[in-house]
């Protein structure tokens, strides 16, 4: 909507209905066509066997599982110094490919609020950047970053309501949603469930746009 | 439920229909003289107090037949037992952490995370307990912020003697003697108990029981001796020990680990006072009170029987006090005290034997501008070697607007000190591989880890968050004494407590093996708010109804905050779906039922030697834990689902009222959720006799 339409708004009710359906008459010239929300389902992050026993990981290599959100597919390690993937995970951290450590143009921006309220980048956003291994874009201590730490059930949960919007390698925006950290998504996390399996939705936009619907 | 509202009924029907028989109340309602010290640390009669009160007799514990101290406590208005390591109380809404726990005056150590085991209490002595809710730290210092429970024991006044057993379900036995020796200046009390209980298994095919057996002895002595009427010598002493057989599976059900072994926990105190009335206007005390808490435990794999843990922990607390009060006038009435306070602890989890001390004094004036006015000022300043200082103001004031109506207020600071596991822990878990350390430890451990290379990651520098200090809380509490007639006495108050700089567990780092280390910080800010009443009345000669209705509300400030501001959100755990929490949806902290409720039928016929009572006890709803990953207490699964539990007890005295025979039933209805409720065990049915044996 433009500032003409907007001061008409003052004037009257059907000055303002007639203002909305010019508005979309103008918008109709130029469809835009939706995102597409991708799940990506089980992506692991350095697996490791924990002893049931006694609740001790073993096994694990320390490196991150990278992901581009272009290609919907997972970055190999050796192509870590590139821009080529977006984010990373490993266990609970989450890094960006952005920031004195790291090659590319990324960083992280949390949103509060729903997924689909997101609609565009907020002008107010500012982009965090992995400046070293304990100051990470998106910080991992429970409750700080995108999960909440139970100790109680012993069980990590996203945060609802948590939206990270990337962005990405090559400087293109993205958000995205974690919704489990366990194989398969179980809806009770129990001594069997298994760790390090992320679930999440994101969205793409590939045109370097800031619009996220 | 069903059978509860039943009941309800036929105690609602029956008070009204005594109320109609038209019988002449020829016994005084006890309340007008009694005399409580707990309030203000000097002897008044509650009906002057001007702080909510709750006394409870010794011929109410006697008629409900009780044995330990939560049993007395739970069927209180507005008391709840919380478990968490061990039985301890909720008052005004708030952890057991936060209620300070007396015997004559003296504070009881020894508490595990927090919680101090109310169990550990034998209450066949007692001869009243005092319960002054709201925060008494202006008195007492740390630990009285939601209150102060205080065990008066028995005093020895006429020679006399009396033993006394009971049987029960589980094997439950216990078995009291005591004996009362005055002469001329020298008086003696001595008590000893053997109480010990099979304990129960709420889920059979499980190894290992849900309360394990156990046994304890309680010996208490208390001896007087006065030189003069003028200096007079008390000397306290109180000894407990209690052995527990521990069994249970250490792995999972599809990869079992047995293992059992024993535990051991001893409680000694020792406080000897002198007593000295300079003057009709002046009198003081001197106390020296130490005590001492132990405990040992030693748990082994059945297999091979090697060691699985091996834990000690011993703290000891030492603290002269001189305390005196001034009668300017009957109107005028002053109270000093100063003293110091030396603690240590020394424990498997701690590195060597770590102290610290406290310097305190306080004071507190009390006036009568106007006969119908009575007002209260008080203050307590604590210097504590390792937090700093605190100072706790209390005012109170009660009118009485006509003889049948008082109004009373207060407020007050109330703190607690962070304690010797939040400051001094020093744990590493060698078989799960997470680390606990207390603040002071913290920064020192981190070190270590970090050249041991056992460090990944630092999440929160110890720095950013600095030293721990104290919770506080500020408290508001308004209330009305009613006593529109003989038979009926009302008690309203109403409470609101903002408590600030809670103290509590955050990840600070990770380490190498992928599991965390823990630490402490001042974190958040709750408030509990509420109303609660309570109603006595004498619907016949033989009969007393008693109810009690407390309303909760306890909530996070910060979650109220989020949701307000629209951020605070949950995901179904089937369908993934996110939505935002409403205020209505959220039910505040874990563990806090918004209703509570007790109603009490008492009979009693002196002249048969009769007495019974029926005593109903209702916990409504509370959050268990959380769900759906948010923390946050905002669903219908979330919750426990709210309980009455009915209690029934007869006695006959025989023999002149040398022999008394009880019976009762505790958990008439067998109230049992394994899975949500592990302290409360089913349906217990017990028999007592109790002889008295006395001069005349």
């Amino acid at each position: 909507m433009n500032n003409n339409h907007f001061s008409f708004k003052i004037i009257g009710v059907f000055t303002l209905l007639f203002a909305f359906s010019s508005c979309s008459k103008t918008e109709s010239v130029e469809p835009a066509k939706p995102l597409e929300a991708k799940t990506v389902s089980n992506l692991t992050a350095d697996l490791v066997t924990i002893d049931p026993a006694t609740g001790r990981a073993s096994g694990g290599t320390n490196r991150f599982t990278l992901f581009s959100f272009a290609t919907n597919a997972v970055v190999a390690n050796t192509d870590s110094a590139s821009n080529k993937w977006d984010v990373g995970f490993r266990g609970t951290t989450i890094i960006v490919n952005g920031g004195a450590i790291r090659t590319g143009q990324g960083g992280a921006f949390i949103f509060t609020g729903l997924f689909d309220e997101l609609k565009e980048v907020p002008t107010t956003a500012t982009f965090a950047q992995d400046a070293s291994p304990t100051s990470l874009a998106i910080p991992s201590a429970s409750g700080m970053g995108w999960y909440n730490y139970n100790p109680m059930a012993n069980a990590i949960t996203p945060i609802a309501g948590r939206i990270l919007v990337i962005r990405t390698g090559d400087g293109k925006f993205a958000k995205m949603e974690i919704l489990n950290y366990y194989k398969d998504s179980p809806a009770v996390i129990t001594q069997a469930s298994l760790s390090r399996h992320y679930t999440f939705r994101y969205m793409y936009q590939a045109d370097g746009s800031k619009k996220l619907q | 439920m069903k059978y509860s509202l039943f009941i309800l009924l036929i105690i609602c029907f029956s008070a009204s229909y005594a109320q109609d028989k038209n019988i002449q109340d020829s016994l005084k309602t006890k309340e007008l003289g009694e005399v409580v010290v707990t309030a203000t640390r000097t002897e008044k009669m509650l009906s002057a107090v001007p702080m909510p009160v709750l006394v409870i007799s010794q011929q109410q514990i006697r008629a409900m037949g009780s044995l330990r101290l939560n049993e007395v406590l739970q069927e209180q208005t507005g008391l709840a037992i919380q478990t968490n390591h061990g039985n301890g109380i909720q008052m005004q809404g708030m952890n057991p952490d936060y209620t300070l726990i007396l015997i004559d005056g003296e504070p009881l150590i020894g508490r595990t995370a927090g919680t101090l085991e109310l169990s550990r209490l034998a209450v066949g002595n007692i001869k009243q307990i005092e319960i002054v809710k709201g925060p008494s730290s202006s008195l007492y210092g740390s630990e009285a912020l939601a209150g102060v429970v205080n065990i008066i024991t028995e005093n020895s006044k006429i020679t006399k003697g009396t033993l006394s057993s009971r049987y029960g379900t589980n094997n439950t036995l216990d078995m009291s003697g005591s004996f009362n020796f005055r002469k001329n200046k020298f008086g003696a009390y001595l008590f000893a108990n053997r109480y010990s209980t099979g304990g129960y298994a709420l889920v059979p095919q499980t190894f290992g029981q849900t309360v394990a057996p156990f046994y304890n002895y309680t010996l208490q002595g208390k001896f007087n001796y006065d030189f003069s009427e003028k200096l007079k010598l008390t000397f306290s002493s109180r000894y407990f020990i209690e052995n527990q057989e521990n069994k249970f599976d250490a792995g999972t059900p599809e990869s079992p680990i047995f293992v059992a072994g024993n535990g051991q926990a001893k409680d000694i105190n020792l406080n000897p006072i002198l007593h000295y009335r300079i003057s009709n206007r002046w009198k003081t005390q001197l106390r020296v009170y130490n005590s001492i808490y132990e405990t040992n435990s030693q748990v082994n794999y059945l297999k091979t029987n090697e060691i699985y843990d091996k834990t000690f922990f011993r703290q000891t607390f030492l603290r002269p006090e001189i305390q005196t009060e001034y009668f300017l006038s009957e109107k005028h009435i002053f109270t000093f005290g100063v003293g110091k306070i030396w603690e240590s602890v020394e424990a498997t989890r701690y590195e060597g034997t770590k102290r610290f001390s406290t310097n305190y004094a306080f004071f507190q004036y009390e006036v009568l501008p106007i006969k119908k006015l009575n007002l209260i000022f008080g203050g307590r300043f604590d210097n504590h070697s390792s937090y700093g200082s605190q100072l706790s103001p209390k005012l109170s004031a009660q009118y009485e607007i006509t003889p049948k109506i008082a109004l009373r207020a207060s407020t007050g600071v109330g703190f607690k000190a962070p304690d010797f596991r939040q400051l001094y822990l020093n744990f590493n878990n060698a078989i799960a591989g997470y680390s606990v350390f207390g603040t002071e430890e913290l920064p020192n451990a981190l070190a270590q880890l970090q050249t041991q290379n056992q460090l990944a990651e630092i999440l929160l520098s110890p720095t950013e968050i600095g030293n721990l200090k104290a919770e506080s809380s500020i408290a508001y509490n308004l209330g009305l004494k009613l006593r529109p007639s003989e038979k009926l006495t009302i008690n309203l108050n109403f409470f609101r407590n903002d408590i600030s700089n809670l103290i509590e567990t955050q990840v600070f780092a990770r380490k190498t093996n992928g599991q965390n280390v823990f630490s402490y910080r001042n974190l958040n800010q709750v408030f509990t708010q509420g109303g609660e009443i309570d109603l006595s009345y004498k619907i016949h000669q033989n009969f007393t109804f008693f109810a009690g209705y407390q309303f909760l509300q306890a909530k996070d400030k910060k979650v109220v905050e989020q949701i307000e501001n629209g951020e605070l959100f949950r995901r179904d755990p089937q369908t993934l779906a996110v939505s935002r929490v409403t205020q209505k949806e959220y039910g505040g902290l874990f563990g806090r039922s918004r209703n509570m409720l007790n109603v009490k039928l008492f009979y009693e016929n002196q002249k048969h030697g009769i007495a019974a009572n029926l005593r109903g006890i209702y916990r409504g709803k509370y959050g268990l834990g959380d769900r759906n990953g948010n923390l946050v207490l905002d669903e219908a699964s979330e919750y426990v689902a709210g309980y009455f539990t009915w209690n029934l007890s007869v006695s006959k005295e025989l023999w002149n009222k040398k022999i008394r025979l009880q019976s009762g039933i505790d958990n008439l209805f067998d109230q049992k959720d394994p899975q949500n409720i592990p302290n409360l065990a089913g349906r217990l049915i017990w028999t007592s006799i109790n002889f008295q044996i006395s001069k005349n």
